[in-house]
């Protein structure tokens, strides 16, 4: 067999790959650190180990690059006129898995190239629960040590936000931008909830208030999630660009990490055993080896990674002396409601931005357990225009006008609370037998479940919930039109599967995201987290992986 | 092209292609059936949307509804779903069915008033769209590509655009287009106003 072709990476990812795999029969690809997906939280590690350190980077991605900003308008148009993906192939064909997967989208700049960019941050007690609250397990970082990683965060994503009361919103410095102006209609709203006893301000959101960091302005046409056609949005693929253009990190789309392998005679991570992929289910092997390995891979596939590179000397998979690789998956549930009020709204303004409140993020003492968030929109629910009118009588031409007028001269308000909900250890991800990717390794399976306490209060919580919705109502003299409910097998901004903790027995890495079982092993961002709050979990896993960043910088 | 020789047409192809390429050629038949029959559209316009629009803008709304459905891509991946490993894509092109749907109101046009329908009175027209609606049990405004009814889909096509919400409001809302941020405090200008 040739010896295999090996490359030290520094600049740009090598063309002919694939040729070359075939000539030597292996390609090795060396450097210091090795990142395992390229989604916000790899970005985040990236960037600031670019920037700090002068480490060799390898950013390995399975999925396929992102359409760039020059075409994002014509793929929003798709978008609107006819609901088309407007990241068409931004997944893995063959990965339809068992259970509820937040997205399907694995590509360069992961789930964030269509992320909604709100950006909350979580709340002193959402590291603290157990010690404030006597439920779930306190993390071993505080938010206080969590703070200047948020500011960090904030100041690399770009977030436009307003300073809530601070001893609900603590924080150490200004936001980098100035709030999303409130709308109109949000003015009104803010009104109201403020006469129902809430207060409420502008959500912070990755974007721009003001021209940042080479980014337009928003202009508020309002496509957040699935696409902004400005790049007014922060999303991934605007950090790879700048760190490739300087030649800073080495990017391979297209390239699965099918397996993590131990160094022989010690418990380093040796390499990472690629398959670069190709049309059809074929592909071309590439081994990766680094000094330091970031799994940045987000809350299914990091812990799915880990369980996948089982060996005989790891049997249940690598960092898994615990036995908890793929267990504690969090999220939050939630409720809504449409309620009728007694004001004139345009919806339109700027519907994906929203007022926020953590007036209710910290419990009561004495009360049950629940915490939540709660958000307030604009809504156009019950007042579309519609073809058959109260009687069920068919209308068409001015009459659906004309009646769509009528319902309009008052508005509705759509209010959400995400609420916390305690994973339990068998809410979990394990490999599934039966369902394999083109080659051969077994896809994960989840399934949420509450822990037994937060079970034990679904129902409290849920009609707690609802009376706070009909107490606004009526303070506004409106009415609540309908309630939704999560049917429960999805939690939101889903996290968890590697949780950090200080006791190598109970957790998988430690406060930095190090591997207890592996010191060169690093798993940053949603799977590290303990348990997943009440609120938008993005602006988190990016402050927990800049705060790994600090730590990877050191390891050697 | 006579109706009954277009659907001639797409029979003859039906015969004659293997499906894939016969979906194809069936929708660019059925585009090319639609844009063959303007006054049809037009006069399905006046019969659905608002009069409001007058003629120019009910001319504009039917021919960006005719740009859809020439747009149209079958088998296009949608947006995902959140929550859930499963994809969609786009169906077969619905302008077949909508092309024959106007033949239909065509005839039974000829069979209850002698005449075509773009050549009835626009009540009279209403009142058989109504008919054919009933008849399917149409009970809302779908998406537009899943409408089960040329006349619905007209209808959906129009209702989504920023045009018809700032008719509704009667306000230069400008729903999903780039306005500048700065703006959005202030309540939305009134329609006269922001044109003039
Ligand atoms: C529609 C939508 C709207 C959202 N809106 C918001 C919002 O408004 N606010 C908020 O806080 N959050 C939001 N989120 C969630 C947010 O997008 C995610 O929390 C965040 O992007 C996760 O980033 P990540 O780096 O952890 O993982 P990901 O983005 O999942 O990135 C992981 C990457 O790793 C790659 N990968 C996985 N396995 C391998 C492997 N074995 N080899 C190589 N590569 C691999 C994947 O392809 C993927 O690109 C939203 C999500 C969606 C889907
Ligand atoms: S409102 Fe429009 S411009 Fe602003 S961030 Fe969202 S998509 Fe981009």
């Amino acid at each position: 067999m040739p010896p295999p072709k090996r490359i030290r990476a520094q600049t740009a990812p090598t063309r002919g790959l694939a040729l070359m795999s075939r000539l030597t029969g292996r390609t090795v690809i060396e450097s210091d650190v090795c990142i395992i997906g390229s989604g916000i939280t790899a970005a985040m590690i990236a960037q600031k180990l670019a920037r700090t350190t002068a480490k060799t980077i390898v950013v390995v991605e399975a999925g396929d690059e992102a359409a760039p900003l020059a075409q994002r308008a014509t793929l929003r148009d798709r978008f609107l006129e006819y609901g088309e993906s407007p990241w068409p192939h931004d997944h893995i064909d063959g990965y339809e898995i068992e259970g509820p997967l937040q997205s399907r989208s694995m590509g360069v700049g992961g789930l964030a190239m269509h992320w909604g960019g709100v950006t909350p941050r979580w709340s002193p007690e959402d590291f603290k629960t157990k010690s404030m609250c006597g439920v779930g397990t306190d993390w071993p970082i505080s938010y206080e040590d969590l703070d200047p990683y948020y500011q960090a965060a904030e100041e690399v994503i770009g977030v436009a936000g307003e300073q809530g009361p601070v001893a609900m919103d603590p924080r150490s410095k200004p936001f980098p931008m100035a709030p999303i102006p409130l709308t109109y209609n949000l003015g009104l709203l803010k009104e109201w909830a403020s006469t129902a006893g809430i207060a409420m301000w502008s959500q912070p959101s990755s974007k721009n208030s003001r021209p940042y960091d080479g980014r337009a302005e928003c202009c508020r046409n309002d496509t957040c999630f699935p696409i902004c056609p400005v790049g007014a949005k922060y999303s991934p693929d605007f950090t790879w660009n700048k760190l490739r253009a300087s030649n800073r990190i080495t990017l391979y789309p297209r390239t699965l990490v099918r397996r993590l392998v131990m160094d022989e005679g010690s418990a380093r991570i040796g390499s990472a055993d690629a398959m670069q992929r190709g049309p059809r289910g074929s592909g071309t092997p590439v081994e990766f080896r680094a000094t330091s390995f970031v799994i940045a891979a987000g809350y299914v596939w990091s812990a799915h990674l880990l369980l996948l590179s089982r060996s005989r000397r790891a049997p249940d998979g690598l960092a898994n002396r615990s036995g908890n690789v793929g267990k504690y998956l969090g999220g939050h549930r939630n409720q809504q409601a449409f309620i009728e009020l007694p004001l004139r709204l345009y919806p339109g303004i700027n519907g994906q931005h929203s007022l926020v409140t953590k007036q209710f993020m910290r419990k009561p003492v004495g009360d049950k357990y629940l915490r939540h968030d709660l958000r307030v929109w604009e809504s156009s629910n019950a007042r579309g225009p519609r073809l058959r009118n109260d009687a069920g009588a068919l209308m068409l031409g001015d009459d659906i006008m004309r009646d769509w007028r009528e319902r309009s001269r008052t508005g509705v308000a759509r209010v959400r609370a995400y609420y916390d909900v305690i994973p339990d250890r068998e809410s979990s991800l394990v490999l599934d037998g039966r369902r394999r990717n083109a080659y051969g390794d077994p896809l994960p399976k989840l399934a949420f479940r509450d822990a037994p306490e937060s079970a034990a209060l679904r129902g409290y919580s849920d009609d707690a919930l609802k009376r706070l919705f009909e107490r606004m109502a009526r303070a506004g003299n409106g009415r609540v039109i309908h309630v939704e409910q999560d049917d429960g097998g999805f939690q939101d901004h889903p996290a968890g599967g590697c949780r950090m903790g200080s006791d190598p027995a109970t957790s998988v890495v430690d406060g930095w995201g190090r591997a207890h079982d592996h010191e060169n092993l690093f798993v940053v961002g949603a799977p590290t987290c303990v348990s997943a709050s009440c609120a938008n979990a993005t602006l988190t896993f990016c402050a927990l992986a800049l705060r790994s960043a600090e730590e990877i910088a050191t390891s050697s | 092209m006579t109706s009954l020789s277009r659907r001639a047409f797409l029979g003859w192809l039906a015969a004659a292609v293997p499906v894939a390429a016969l979906v194809r050629r069936a929708h660019a038949a059925a585009i090319d059936d639609l844009a063959a029959s303007p006054q049809a559209m037009q006069a399905l316009g006046e019969a659905v949307l608002p009069s409001e629009l007058g003629t120019s803008g009910m001319t504009a709304a039917v021919l960006a509804f005719q740009r859809w459905i020439a747009g149209y891509r079958e088998h296009a991946e949608l947006l995902h779903g959140y929550g859930t490993s499963k994809l969609e894509s786009s169906g077969t092109t619905p302008a077949t069915k909508w092309s024959a749907q106007l033949d239909q109101l065509d005839a039974t046009a000829m069979k209850v008033g002698g005449r075509r329908f773009a050549e009835l009175p626009v009540a009279r027209r209403r009142e058989l769209v109504s008919a054919e609606l009933a008849a399917i049990k149409a009970d809302r405004i779908p998406a537009v590509g899943r409408a089960p009814h040329v006349a619905l889909a007209l209808l959906a096509h129009f209702y989504a655009t920023a045009e018809a919400t700032d008719l509704c409001y009667e306000s230069a809302i400008g729903k999903q287009t780039c306005r500048p941020l700065s703006a959005s405090v202030r309540k939305p200008l009134p329609l006269a106003a922001s044109r003039s």
